[in-house]
């Protein structure tokens, strides 16, 4: 019984501990989720742009980005771009990751948008619309619910991808676990701590989105079924 | 003259949709196009608001052009209303709100007044109690007669409707010709794609018969129907009629 209270009262402290530093990987991933999505869309209507050069960049952009690893980018960034214009941690791994995870939301965007059927485009032009008219009032406003459920799961990795910005000295969660896992010999109950702590805010993220699907559903259409 | 197409050529790699058409159209005419299918009755029909590019001739439409010089097709768009075989409501925006759209965004009127003009029309094809509703509460028939009120919203001088009942239980047709009727009635110059003889004949100020891309006879709807002067015409009207 008194092993059981010691545990459940060291793994108590290690809560406490880390869930001081928690609000790091918060602001880490919501700013760097931010930059995705800006450049994702961007970048995901540049993908299907009619300009060449516009859609031969944006190409390069995605697929250079998928094909580096994170860990990689965020050396690179740090290290290396870091040495010519000078960053701090923070913006070097919060740029970084936005930048990484706005190549995934770019595709997502384009097969967002790609999946409306063409009727639509069709009416939208046979109304005197232009394209730009009909990107923003007919094609992106139905794309986005089609967007928000492989969009929120890009958030939840990047979420937990922000773990990798510990590696250049960044004091967030898995950064402040391993400090007080080197600290105390508590490798298991510590490295327990932080993985709790990330499920809680995924699964917490996870019931958000259900509710954001819910309450922006159209009757009839899309993702209104139960 | 309100339409005129002069040798107009559309083609999709090697396949000649529409091949050399002429035709003039008056102000107020109804022109009914029919023919057997993948004869380019829909492609003449979008070539007229430039949906599909021309390869060779000449469009006008009301003083403006599209040829090889001219492409008025933003002036020719809003010249001309389309109605679709497949509707093509907006469904994430109410009845209301597909009718309001491009009169804002396009016409530039304020919210009042395309409120007041989507009102006028809604009520005109029998859609006042569903001003709220989503396209996709509607019934085929009633979606139709949103899509027709939509593009009547912009005040066009001609109005194509592409195989407007085609996509329609049986027992939904009837509401959507006789809007289209009422609109005849009132002189709105129409080009219609339809399978509906007997409403063709009924509506129909001339009758175009196509075949292959071809224009291969017109006239009004007695002489066509009744006394078709070209062999494939009569072909076609032993299978349909």
């Amino acid at each position: 019984m008194d092993w059981f209270f010691g545990q459940v009262s060291t793994l108590s402290k290690i809560f406490y501990y880390l869930i001081q530093v928690v609000h790091w990987t918060i602001l880490i991933s919501v700013l760097a989720y931010l930059i995705a999505v800006i450049l994702g869309l961007v970048f995901g209507i540049a993908r299907i742009s009619r300009n060449r050069v516009v859609k031969a960049l944006a190409g390069a952009y995605i697929n250079v980005l998928r094909g580096v690893p994170l860990l990689v980018l965020i050396f690179f960034v740090y290290f290396g771009l870091g040495k010519i214009i000078n960053l701090d941690r923070f913006v070097a791994g919060v740029l970084a990751v936005g930048v990484c995870y706005g190549a995934y939301m770019a595709e997502i965007f384009r097969s967002g948008i790609q999946a409306i059927d063409y009727g639509q485009h069709e009416a939208a032009m046979s109304l005197g619309m232009t394209r730009w008219q009909t990107l923003r009032h007919i094609i992106l406003p139905q794309s986005i619910r089609i967007v928000i459920p492989p969009g929120a799961n890009e958030f939840i990795a990047c979420l937990k991808d922000s773990s990798l910005v510990s590696i250049i000295g960044l004091r967030e969660l898995t950064r402040a676990g391993r400090e007080y896992a080197n600290q105390h010999f508590l490798d298991f109950q510590t490295w327990l701590m932080v993985g709790l702590i990330y499920l809680i805010m995924t699964l917490t993220l996870t019931r958000i989105v259900k509710y954001i699907e819910k309450r922006y559903a159209v009757v009839g259409y899309g993702a209104d079924k139960k | 003259m309100i339409v005129e197409m002069k040798n107009v050529t559309c083609r999709f790699g090697d396949i000649t949709a529409v091949d050399d058409v002429s035709l003039s159209i008056d102000r107020g005419d109804v022109v009914v196009i029919i023919g057997p299918s993948g004869s380019g009755k829909s492609t003449l029909l979008r070539c007229l608001n430039a949906l599909e590019d021309i390869e060779s001739g000449e469009i006008n439409i009301d003083g403006h052009l599209i040829d090889r010089d001219h492409k008025d097709i933003h002036e020719i768009r809003l010249e001309v209303g389309m109605v679709f075989q497949q509707f093509n409501l907006f469904p994430h925006l109410s009845v209301m709100g597909n009718v309001n759209l491009a009169q804002t965004v396009v016409r530039k009127r304020s919210k009042d007044e395309a409120t007041s003009v989507s009102q006028e029309l809604l009520g005109k094809v029998g859609l006042t109690d569903k001003i709220d509703a989503f396209p996709n509460q509607l019934s085929g028939g009633q979606k139709q007669r949103v899509a027709i009120a939509r593009a009547l919203a912009m005040n066009p001088k001609v109005m194509l409707f592409d195989e407007a009942t085609s996509a329609l239980d049986p027992e939904m047709i009837g509401e959507v010709l006789e809007v289209i009727k009422q609109l005849a009635e009132d002189g709105m110059t129409m080009l219609l794609v339809t399978h509906e003889i007997g409403f063709a004949r009924e509506v129909a100020s001339r009758v175009v018969f196509l075949d292959d891309g071809r224009v291969v006879e017109t006239g009004p709807p007695d002489q066509v129907f009744d006394n078709p002067q070209n062999q494939r015409t009569r072909d076609f009207l032993a299978k349909v009629l």
